[in-house]
């Protein structure tokens, strides 16, 4: 009979104790898991959102992020031009954001409205209807949240209107619009109703003086010409902000820092609490066999054997327990990504909790090398049983 | 005075020399003066934008900003102005964001906001209770992210709990099965096991709390220096305390009674080992 062999026995000598540390281990793992799938899942789930659609740039008014304000860059369109006569830039469009109205009857329902350039867009995935070209004034684009509000379909006519000014009782500009599709706006929050034109006419509505815009989104040819291509933009034009998706990931996990050390204190915390668990085990339950190692000792099995059994079961332990954690971890991480996932502003399609082969791997490693350690020290003292003063005590 | 938020790069730094009387007076956030290096009396630029810095002002105060949840993970600096001198810089003359009213003692709120709400058109009324319900939602969400990482914790505590419960019960299987064969009933010997198991728990609650409160202060101290704010971040309440240790020697007298109770029921000579 091998060590392996007499671990598992020893395992199944003692169920209710087994049973128990094994659940000890399996919730300890899921939490484990849940925190190393949050501590990367922010920047995965931020990173794969912006490049979407494969723009790995944004230029934003100096000192600012992508709608973090409703600052706006002058000579946008000088600026695109510009981007678009660089070998290295595969498209570039600007886009302005900003509050309006829709009237739906007598009544007026708040918007958000963003004016794109077709030619060159990666907010929006077209779900229904046809998309606007880069020449089409007269058409918009909903979202789901906002037909719904403006009771509105495709090819049919909508009210939008621009500034409100309550000390004239009316609004200031006002334009009248086809819908031509319906779009979902990738970096939306749940339940946001947004609409899109062509960037004049949002201009217009804005009132925003000519040739405006709150960002210009950038595509590279290629990924590794990034870098060279946000320093020369930098140099080009020192009035904006050049932001690559590495940077504005920076900046995102800046913000979430809370929840990365959150993930590293109760990660450690759930090691520590596995590590515990299965020490106190396997110390215990080599206490108790002390004569059993003592007489195997003295028929000529091995200390190697010995350690060997001590290992294989805090290996069984740990595997089985880490099994039973990832299952259990998963479905814990879809509720609290539901929990947080409810933040308000949030885009819709952000995940905290990213299951990724590396995460559950690099999970599974830690919790197996940690089970053992954890063996270590019941091992040792399997090992250094004195075979004659044991046999001794035990006969008495 | 009125709030604004300017970005970064609206505001330059310190003019040298420059001293005017007649200049509008700003409050500069504390951050932000040691950033820029900015002092009372000091002259700055301000704009809306790179491309329109055209309004002079003066450093009038340096002031430490109210401590706000909302704010910390938000890396923005502020200035407060006069209201006349930042409507005249946005070019907005008699336009606001808001206005705050303050009623007369005994008026309802709800009734003040239903007359103001038809009162005219293009403005919007809101009880402040509203609004802090509507801006606290975040925190919401922070909050119920904790419950159920707390319910997941209590989980692996109770667990782990009652497994070091039995194992520690376990541990005195000899001496039970010496004091059943000198005739020791076993009522006496769950008594004690039990007694055991409890002082086990109460020691472990103490010490677990002191553990509690100390992590609680290092939390504190690392986040206050972190976001470099006065805010409380951990607060180990007398109610959290009470239901922390009710719960772990709830589920230590438990996990000691089952353990005792398969104990002291389990043959002697199995307990010695020769059953």
């Amino acid at each position: 009979m091998t060590g392996i062999t007499w671990g598992f026995k020893s395992l199944a000598r003692q169920p209710l104790r087994t049973a128990l540390s094994l659940a000890g281990i399996a919730v300890a793992a899921a939490m484990l898991l849940d925190m190393v799938m949050l501590s990367g899942g922010i920047d995965k789930s931020f990173s794969d959102l912006l490049l979407r659609r494969g723009f790995q740039m944004r230029l934003t008014p100096k000192g600012t992020l992508p709608f973090d304000t409703e600052a706006t860059m002058a000579g946008a369109s000088g600026i695109v031009a510009a981007l678009r006569r660089d070998p290295a830039v595969a498209a570039a469009g600007a886009v302005l954001g900003t509050s309006l109205y829709g009237r739906t009857g007598d009544s007026l329902v708040t918007l958000f409205g963003y004016g794109i350039e077709p030619e060159a867009q990666s907010l929006y995935q077209l779900t229904a209807g046809l998309d606007l070209t880069p020449a089409d004034t007269g058409g918009v684009l909903l979202s789901e949240p906002a037909a719904r509000l403006l009771g509105a379909s495709v090819g049919d006519t909508v009210t939008l209107v621009g500034r409100l000014d309550p000390q004239v009782v009316t609004a200031a500009v006002g334009r009248s619009l086809v819908v031509r599709g319906m779009v979902r706006w990738i970096y939306d929050y749940r339940g946001q109703p947004s609409v899109g034109t062509v960037l004049p006419v949002m201009q217009r509505l804005a009132r925003q003086a000519t040739d405006r815009a709150s960002l210009i989104l950038v595509k590279a040819g290629d990924d590794a010409a990034v870098p060279a291509l946000a320093d020369r933009v930098r140099r080009q034009f020192p009035q904006v902000e050049v932001n690559s998706v590495a940077d504005l990931v920076a900046h995102f996990r800046e913000r979430l820092v809370y929840f990365r050390q959150l993930s590293y204190i109760l990660g450690s915390m759930s090691l520590v609490v596995t590590v515990l668990l299965i020490a106190t085990l396997l110390t215990i339950t080599v206490n108790e066999r002390l004569g059993e190692i003592a007489t195997l000792r003295a028929i000529g099995v091995s200390r190697a054997t010995v350690v060997g059994q001590v290992f294989a079961e805090g290996t069984a332990l740990t595997v089985v327990g880490a099994a039973l954690g990832i299952l259990l971890g998963l479905v814990t991480a879809r509720r609290l990504d539901a929990i947080l996932t409810s933040f308000p502003g949030l885009p819709a399609a952000f995940s905290f909790f990213v299951p990724r082969a590396d995460t559950l791997t690099f999970a599974a490693l830690v919790l197996l090398g940690t089970g053992a350690l954890a063996g270590l020290y019941p091992a040792w003292l399997a090992s250094r049983a004195p075979i004659a003063a044991t046999l001794r005590a035990e006969a008495t | 005075m009125t709030r604004c938020r300017l970005i970064a790069f609206a505001l330059t730094a310190a003019i040298p020399g420059r001293t005017d009387a007649q200049l509008p007076a700003v409050a500069v956030e504390r951050r932000l003066a040691q950033e820029l290096s900015l002092q009372v009396g000091d002259t700055v630029r301000l704009g809306t934008a790179p491309d329109s810095m055209r309004t002079l002002a003066t450093v009038a105060a340096v002031y430490e900003p109210r401590p706000d949840p909302a704010e910390i993970t938000k890396d923005e600096r502020h200035v407060r102005l006069h209201l006349p001198d930042l409507a005249a810089m946005l070019g907005a003359p008699d336009r606001v964001d808001r206005f705050g009213i303050a009623l007369v003692p005994g008026t309802s709120v709800d009734s003040a906001v239903a007359a103001l709400q038809q009162n005219a058109f293009g403005y919007q009324v809101y009880a402040s209770s509203a609004i802090a319900a509507q801006s606290s939602q975040t925190f919401l969400v922070v909050s119920r992210f904790h419950r159920a990482i707390a319910i997941i914790t209590i989980v692996a505590s109770a667990v782990f709990l009652l497994c070091i419960m039995l194992l520690k019960v376990e541990e005195r299987r000899m001496d039970a099965a010496v004091m059943r064969f000198v005739g020791v009933r076993r009522r006496t010997i769950f008594g004690a096991l039990l007694l055991e198991a409890a002082l086990v728990a109460v020691v472990g609650s103490i010490a677990g709390t002191g553990l509690a409160l100390i992590a609680g202060a290092a939390t504190n101290a690392y986040y206050r220096r972190f976001f470099d704010t006065a805010l409380t971040f951990s607060r180990i309440t007398p109610d959290i305390v009470l239901f922390s240790v009710a719960l772990s020697l709830a589920l230590g007298l438990a996990a000691g009674a089952a353990a005792a109770w398969r104990l002291v029921h389990t043959r002697p000579m199995v307990l010695w080992g020769r059953g």
